[in-house]
């Protein structure tokens, strides 16, 4: 093993991650007052609400996008969504569900909150596995439901007639990102209900209550909305395609468990499965916590290309729970 | 009554000398056929032969506390300030006492251990503070119940059946959050998250001494044998747990200074063996010894004397109790791969992996007579390994040393095969490549 | 022309044979171990060389097998005696045919499975206990004041054979005295005690597995009605070579044989 390669395993990849998070957070919400411009299709939550944000979460462009009469699918404006799709896969399929893990904003959000409860000694909650099964379908149910709004809006779906307009982008009014990213721009306008009509009501009135369950639930649970999150469950659906992989070679694990212990989504499957190569699940945010807990050398890997970034060695693990600041 | 006093001293005073003995010549077979053998070895050689043939008393300071089974969380047990002693013994003259009162068809390992702490505890340990017996195989569960029979403080550590489910996963942290408690109420000393963390960190560097050491047999031609790994993780049992880590650092120091000078505790050709079943405990390493001594290397186990032992690495989210202790808990149970579990899906898939990473050319499972457990999973075993075309030799025996002479025979059966196997294997690579 | 010498060192005698280069059996002896084995079988080997009349250097390798293979340090190599077994029975040489070798011999029994190259796929050995081995036909045979060789003959006459109870040789004297007093006869005992043996056998046999063709040599082999019994407790035939106490001697004799040559691909192991 090359010197590099034994360097990069060595690393604590939680302290990288801490620092390009910040990094992260810094340029995709103020990256706009730099001119900087990522476009409409970013993979994580770049709120548009926030007015000198980099480049816009794709979610809320695709709401409007699907917003048209069937006929036009098939035109100009289907173009426009096909584009889309096409540049929203093109930027996940880089760095996969990483970007959840390493890029996003809400969840940078939801880990400092986390290192909050630990600084002052408080636990955390955990599902059991039954309730976290049950849980983890909301995500599809909001995708689908951000996709079919807006498309019953401009076409009657199931023989119901065309919903409101404010259903445009119903996705937005509930997430916790629209209420909660703009502050950190000065903008409280939306930590706020509308009262203009009645389904601005119920959404935006939906919309603090979310927030307020994001903020209790980060603090009590790790990375609690994630699973909940429409933008994680569709980028699953591309995950396969990604560039940058999460492997696990099955034969070397003993199901010591230590990377479910660590993982702050909760997935089992890191240890129990054995068999499946490619260790992605939909919940997974590629932190790499469960690579940097592995003791059996080789067993997880993450690639880019095939080309090995950062492999789990017993010499890695033992560096770094040897750097574990503990108190008394 | 001074009569059965007096019995009662000679007893003692007898299974003293036929320990010795049987100590004795463990060690002098080992010493004496290795003779350009690493010096570091010398110390644990000494250490038993002070433990087992002296009964030299271990300088403890604090409260030993004595354990029954490998799923004793050691970390907590020098979180609370005391140190833990694996009783399990592998004497067969203390097999012999255990028979007076033990059924005969019973495990030579409980009988041993029984019979050892029925004449008071090991010689070398002092008292014992507590006994802490995991609800393991049905053996150990009643030796439990024997054991406060006797008059030891005994706390049975509830341990589930089955270790994949989340009931049973939930149970285990329970169970280890409730013996956390009743350790600090023996030693009087609160568990904190320091000292948690250092006695972690003090496990975690004698595993990482145990895995240097364990990966120099995945040479083509070991510096060691596998017989002296075993002495090695026997002293793990009683040691201190500081002088054990820097013992096998300078083992493996020595080691590599020796490899590439060409010496090799075994011949070329030799037959790597991966040993598993029932623990070869000091000074019972009859099987093993006679492998190494038909010729073959042990070169991997899958025992809870050794590789079990040392293997898996505790590894906690946040640093405080809330994680630890449920961390030091999972890492006891999930990857324990004891056959007295529901599954032995783990232990299949870790004999398959261990015998490719070591190159092992056969296995053999040693099953105790009248352990259950592992005789029933030699079938299933066997069948996963035949599968993987990997040969199993399956010996059951116990402790005495009368079969020796046959179990010679099939040993060397055995080496020989695959000796013949291996020079198959060559020539047909000769021919596919002419 | 060489010669290669397999010495089978047993608990009560010392099989000796003699092969060529051809592998073809020149001489073989068979003699009593007794109690200074290392002694009497220096001195079987040596009789057997001068009754061939060859001299010593004539010999060009000696394997010895069995219980005192160790201990006869004159042996050039020593083989354990399954696998000798396994060379004797042909293996390697009649590949496809010989699967399962049952060997009974004077204080043990053993079966060995074969794979279809005729390479020792598994085995397994009743060393513990004397029931089913040859020490239980020599008890039968001293109570009822025969010689071993004679009882084979008998073990047709029986009108139906008697079941032997005990599992054990000592008590099973015992049982065959008792049922002498109540007025069986010897034909009705012998053929209960083959069996006996032959279904303590298929026991062992069934913890490897019994596959055609079944091979039964070690000196019970001789006897026509342990194989008569054999037969009917595995409902299959077997075959019997021609010298079945030599086999595992002629199997040690072959392997020094390919050992001198050294060719390595005739080691049938």
């Amino acid at each position: 093993m090359t010197r590099l390669r034994q360097f990069l395993n060595n690393g604590d990849v939680s302290r990288f991650r801490l620092f390009f998070q910040i990094a992260a957070f810094g340029f995709l919400i103020y990256g706009g007052l730099l001119a900087i411009d990522l476009g409409n299709t970013v993979p994580a939550f770049s709120c548009v609400f926030a007015d000198s944000r980099a480049g816009a979460c794709y979610l809320f462009p695709l709401q409007h996008q699907v917003n048209m009469p069937w006929k036009q699918f098939l035109g100009g404006r289907g173009i426009g969504l096909y584009v889309g799709i096409g540049a929203f896969v093109l930027f996940f399929i880089l760095f996969n569900k990483a970007w959840c893990g390493f890029a996003c904003p809400l969840g940078a959000l939801q880990d400092w909150i986390t290192k909050l409860r630990m600084k002052i000694g408080m636990r955390y909650s955990l599902y059991a596995e039954s309730t976290f099964r049950k849980l983890k379908s909301i995500k599809y149910l909001l995708l689908a439901l951000l996709i079919l709004l807006p498309l019953g809006i401009a076409n009657s779906l199931f023989g119901l007639p065309k919903l409101p307009h404010d259903l445009a982008t119903s996705y937005c009014m509930i997430c916790p990102g629209r209420t909660i990213l703009p502050l950190f721009t000065g903008d409280v306008s939306h930590l706020a209900v509308d009262f203009s009509s009645k389904t601005m009501t119920v959404l935006t009135g939906l919309g603090m209550a979310v927030t307020g369950l994001f903020l209790v639930g980060a603090f009590v649970k790790k990375r609690f909305f994630c699973l909940f999150c429409p933008m994680s469950a569709l980028q699953y659906v591309f995950s396969k395609a990604a560039l940058l992989r999460l492997t696990k070679n099955g034969a070397k694990c003993t199901r010591c468990g230590n990377c479910y212990r660590v993982c702050d989504v909760g997935i089992t499957e890191i240890a129990d499965d054995v068999t499946s190569k490619n260790i992605v699940k939909d919940d997974c945010m590629m932190c790499f916590k469960c690579v940097a807990a592995c003791p059996e050398g080789k067993c997880l890997s993450v690639t880019f290309l095939g080309l090995p970034l950062y492999d789990s060695t017993q010499e890695g693990f033992a560096k770094r729970m040897e750097g574990r600041d503990v108190r008394g | 009554m001074s009569v059965d006093n007096e019995r009662w001293e000679r007893m003692k005073k007898t299974a003293q000398v036929h320990l010795a003995m049987e100590a004795r010549e463990t060690l002098t077979r080992m010493e004496d056929s290795f003779s350009n053998g690493p010096g570091a070895m010398q110390y644990f050689y000494d250490l038993h032969r002070a433990s087992y043939c002296d009964g030299t008393p271990l300088r403890t300071a604090g409260k030993t506390i004595g354990t029954l089974c490998v799923q004793v969380p050691e970390e907590l047990i020098y979180a609370a300030g005391a140190v833990p002693l694996r009783l399990c013994s592998g004497a067969y003259a203390f097999d012999q006492i255990g028979a007076d009162f033990l059924p005969a068809k019973s495990c030579p390992l409980i009988k041993a251990t029984l019979g050892m702490l029925h004449i008071g505890p090991p010689a070398f340990a002092g008292s014992l503070s507590l006994i802490v017996n995991p609800s393991t195989c049905d053996q150990k569960k009643k030796a439990g119940e024997m054991l406060e029979d006797f008059g030891y403080p005994v706390y049975h550590l509830e341990m589930p059946p089955a270790k994949a489910s989340e009931e049973a996963r939930v149970y285990w942290r329970q169970s280890i959050k409730k013996f956390s408690r009743v350790l600090e109420k023996t030693t009087g000393q609160r568990i904190t998250e320091k000292r948690l963390a250092d006695a972690i960190a003090r496990v975690r560097s004698a595993q990482t001494a145990y895995r240097r050491l364990r990966d120099f047999m995945k040479s083509a031609t070991p510096p060691i044998r596998g017989t002296d790994v075993m002495v090695v993780t026997n002293a793990y049992f009683f040691d201190d747990i500081g002088k054990w880590t820097g013992a096998v650092n300078a083992l493996c120091n020595e080691l590599e200074s020796r490899t590439g000078t060409g010496a090799s505790a075994t011949l070329r050709h030799a037959p790597r063996i991966l040993f598993t079943g029932s623990p070869p405990v000091f000074p019972n390493l009859k099987l093993p010894l006679l492998i190494e001594e038909s010729g073959g290397i042990i070169v991997a186990d899958e025992v809870c004397s050794a590789s079990r032992l040392l293997n898996d690495m505790v590894a906690f989210d946040e640093p405080h109790l809330y994680d630890m202790i449920p961390a030091v808990a999972d890492r006891y149970l999930k990857p324990c791969t004891c056959p007295v579990f529901t599954s032995s899906e783990d232990r299949k898939r870790k004999l398959v992996e261990q015998a490719q990473s070591f190159d092992a050319d056969g296995v053999v499972y040693q099953s105790f007579a009248g352990c259950m457990p592992y005789e029933l999973e030699q079938r299933l075993v066997g069948k996963h390994l035949a599968e993987a075309e990997i040969p199993m030799l399956s010996i059951e025996t116990d402790y005495s040393p009368d079969d020796a002479g046959q179990l010679a025979t099939r040993v060397e059966a055995f080496m020989e095969s695959l000796k013949g196997r291996a020079r198959r294997k060559a020539n047909d690579e000769v021919r596919m490549m002419k | 022309m060489k010669y290669f010498a397999g010495i089978d060192i047993g608990s009560t005698a010392i099989k000796i044979v003699l092969v060529d280069e051809n592998e073809r059996i020149e001489a073989h002896q068979v003699s009593a171990t007794g109690s200074h084995f290392h002694r009497n079988t220096v001195e079987a080997l040596g009789r057997l060389i001068e009754q061939t009349g060859f001299s010593r250097g004539d010999i060009a390798y000696i394997t010895s097998t069995g219980y005192g293979r160790k201990l006869f340090k004159e042996a050039d190599e020593s083989v354990s005696e399954i696998t000798a077994n396994g060379a004797g029975a042909g293996a390697g040489r009649v590949s496809g045919e010989v699967r399962t070798i049952i060997n009974i011999g004077g204080q043990d029994s053993k079966v060995i499975l074969l794979d279809r190259d005729g390479h020792i796929k598994n085995f397994v050995m009743n060393d513990k206990c004397a029931a089913g081995t040859g020490r239980f036909l020599e008890m039968t045979a001293r109570n009822l004041g025969m010689e071993v060789e004679d009882l084979g003959a008998l073990h047709h006459k029986a009108q139906a054979p008697l079941t032997i109870n005990s599992t054990c040789t000592v008590f099973a004297e015992s049982e065959i005295i008792s049922q002498l007093a109540h007025g069986h006869n010897r034909e009705e005992i012998i053929a209960g005690v083959h069996y006996s043996i032959a279904r303590r056998i298929v026991r062992l046999a069934k913890r490897v597995g019994i596959e055609d063709t079944v091979f039964f040599d070690g000196g019970p082999a001789l006897n026509a009605g342990m194989v008569s019994a054999l037969e009917d407790e595995l409902m299959r035939k077997v075959v019997v070579p021609e010298l079945p106490q030599l086999t595992t001697a002629r199997g040690a004799a072959l392997l020094a044989r390919s050992a001198w040559i050294g060719t390595g691909e005739q080691v049938n192991v």
